[in-house]
């Protein structure tokens, strides 16, 4: 199975190759062997010696394409390659771009303190549409376009999470 | 004054865990209040009594001066300690206890009003000869009138709440655009956290230092300064790492300015503990800024290079005991350095990164102390300040103490949010940082956020072949449990038998 680690375009090439039983496996990675030593395993936390290191692993909620692996302290995104995958992440993208442009989302969960815009306001890109508060602070959302407020998601009080949509521009 | 037998904290987290810890140090009785949203939080769990105080926004809990005393009073607290941030500045909170016959663990209403004043504190101590930063004088309530004394100053200028402190409602702008749009956020911050709004203007300078002397006086009129410590690691005028002794300070130096500071402390008649903040130049002159009237974030360090227990200290001074120690006894000793934790994600620009907290690994061996309020399984709240815990680390010399905190960084493994642990991995090695050569301004001149980022990549790239194992272990998991091979969901551990 190939895979792609964020932020690098190299792809690695891994696959299971050998249980030996008792928590002794064979993986081969860019045609090398390495030899892993299963700890602890639960559905989606993994203990292992990989080559001598010990690691601790959690596959954290992912989708089908692209995982978030917490391992030993960070969290890693990789996306995993296939044919078919491929082909989604295409249709998706060519679909999806101009309407997400649109969509001004909140970068950061938090409370909506005020609304800076009304809807069929006309506005430049870096002015401020939404300010949020949270853990003290008050931060603005800036327009990352130019053109006038279609919709606004939120109400004065309402919480956002990460990501939530806030407000569209047409 | 008679002695204290329970202290009523009016605070959450770590600061709370800290003071409920002095409290069973000296036999005393700890009592803690909670919002909703802290029901499960540390210093509920380790007081000897809690209390529920309201729900979770702090407008409605940890700022209600009426209902904390109402608890204080019901449950028959001598004091009230009010840790830092929330009600710890308010003059009024602290005029309250006193009419309710509740000790105040901290300065006087009248030292308090003067030292957050940050104007009128600055008049006296221009007559006390006490050297202070050149700049704006006057509070400004008006967008007009801050934009024409700006425009005097000169840009960048610094837009700060008066009433403030910790760094919060502090912004920096740098032409007029951008204050008439800063003001009104700044001023709706200073009313939101601290209930008044009134901001003033001081010239931005550039290349300097952050020092401050750690200050205690007692109700008989003894000040003594415990030396300073070194903050000019911030990131938008919010301290990350401090540390003492300051690489630019020798002992001349140290008695000079020390001096200074007890002097201003006397100024004010100032009591229990504060801080003195100072700006430092290039030249190596001091300009006082404010006295801190509070216990700060970053007391630990004082503590470990001095040996004073400041908490204690504090307890000891609010019943009316003089300090058991002179000027020329206090000796610094060794090197510490503190990074805050916070709850931040520092690849994203600092934005919050709140919720539940799964695991947690806190780093501990020699030299190293964590004020922390994670436990695994705990919740870190948006309510509240992002500051989750405070990695110490100390030694021998600054060599020692940097070693020792590199390693610390590195066991310290936080589960579920992010936080600011990647930028103090990178300050800590940077050669800059490792020869001293730092001002308020360290993080932008130095790239810190582009290193980070490299460091960051390169952890990617050792962590792969690892990170990738996993998601095979977990994808021939996911087969084996599909083609009907039993899982025994109640036994945790699998090793050897399933694989």
């Amino acid at each position: 199975m190939k895979f792609q680690i964020e932020g690098n375009t190299n792809k690695i090439n891994a696959e299971l190759v050998y249980n030996k039983g008792s928590g002794d496996l064979l993986f081969v990675i860019d045609d090398q062997k390495y030899n892993l030593k299963l700890l602890k395993s639960t559905s989606n936390e993994f203990e292992f010696i990989l080559e001598n290191t010990y690691h601790y692993v959690k596959i954290l909620p992912s989708t089908e394409t692209k995982y978030k692996v917490y391992i030993d302290g960070i969290v890693v995104e990789i996306k995993k390659h296939s044919k078919i995958t491929e082909i989604i992440e295409k249709t998706l993208k060519s679909k999806g771009t101009t309407y997400q442009a649109n969509n001004v989302t909140s970068q950061i969960p938090g409370r909506v303190v005020k609304i800076s815009v009304s809807t069929g306001d006309k506005i430049k890109e870096g002015d401020p549409i939404v300010v949020l508060e949270s853990m003290k602070m008050q931060i603005a959302i800036k327009s990352q376009k130019e053109g006038t407020i279609k919709e606004i998601k939120v109400k004065e009080g309402s919480t956002v999470s990460r990501n939530e949509i806030v407000a569209i521009i047409e | 004054m008679s002695k204290i037998s329970s202290i009523l904290i009016a605070n959450r987290g770590e600061i709370a865990l800290r003071v409920i810890r002095a409290c069973k140090e000296l036999g005393i009785k700890s009592i803690s209040v909670y919002s909703d949203d802290d029901n499960r939080s540390i210093h509920v769990k380790r007081a000897d009594e809690t209390y529920r105080l309201g729900p979770s926004q702090a407008s409605e809990s940890y700022l209600r001066i009426d209902k904390i005393l109402e608890i204080a009073k019901s449950s028959g607290a001598d004091a009230i300690h009010p840790g830092y941030g929330f009600l710890s500045e308010n003059d009024v909170f602290s005029d309250e206890c006193k009419k309710n016959g509740i000790i105040f663990i901290g300065p006087t209403a009248r030292a308090m009003e003067l030292a957050g004043d940050k104007m009128k504190c600055k008049e006296i101590m221009k007559k006390a000869e006490v050297p202070t930063v050149p700049g704006s004088d006057g509070v400004v309530d008006d967008m007009g009138l801050a934009v024409e004394i700006a425009k005097e100053a000169g840009y960048p200028v610094m837009l700060k709440s008066a009433f403030g402190g910790g760094g919060r409602g502090i912004r920096l702008v740098n032409d007029e655009k951008e204050l008439r749009q800063e003001f009104e956020l700044a001023s709706n911050e200073s009313q939101a956290a601290f209930g008044k709004s009134a901001l003033f203007i001081e010239k931005y300078l550039t290349n300097i230092r952050h020092i401050e002397f750690q200050l205690i006086r007692d109700s008989s009129g003894n000040g003594r300064h415990l030396f300073e410590r070194e903050c000019s690691i911030q990131r938008r005028h919010q301290k990350l790492i401090e540390m003492s002794p300051s690489p630019v300070v020798n002992k001349e130096k140290r008695e000079k300015v020390g001096e200074i500071a007890v002097r201003a402390s006397t100024a004010l008649d100032y009591l229990n503990a504060g801080t003195a903040e100072f700006l430092a130049d290039a030249e190596g002159n001091f300009y006082f800024i404010e006295i801190n009237a509070r216990l700060q974030v970053e007391h630990p360090i004082t503590e470990i290079v001095t040996g004073k227990d400041l908490v204690k200290l504090q307890i000891h001074v609010a019943q009316g005991e003089e300090l058991p120690f002179k000027q020329q006894d206090l000796e610094l000793k060794g090197s510490a350095i503190e990074c805050r934790i916070n709850s931040e994600d520092p690849f994203y620009d600092f934005a919050p990164s709140v919720g539940y907290v799964p695991n947690c690994n806190i780093p501990s061996g020699p030299g190293v102390r964590v004020d922390t309020y994670l436990y695994p399984g705990c919740n870190v709240s948006g309510y509240y300040d992002s500051l989750i815990a405070k990695l110490i680390t100390y030694g021998g010399d600054f060599y020692e103490a940097r070693i020792r905190m590199k390693n610390a960084l590195s066991e310290f493994t936080i589960e579920g949010i992010n936080t600011t642990i990647p930028i103090h991995k990178t300050i800590l090695e940077e050669s800059n940082f490792v020869n001293g050569n730092i001002s308020t301004d360290y993080i932008e001149k130095y790239n810190i956020i582009e290193k980070m980022k490299h460091k960051r990549d390169q952890e990617y790239k050792d962590k792969a072949y690892a990170a990738i194992s996993g998601i095979l272990l977990q994808s021939e998991f996911v087969k084996k449990s599909y083609s009907g091979q039993r899982i025994d969901r109640s036994q945790k551990s699998m090793d050897g038998g399933f694989f």
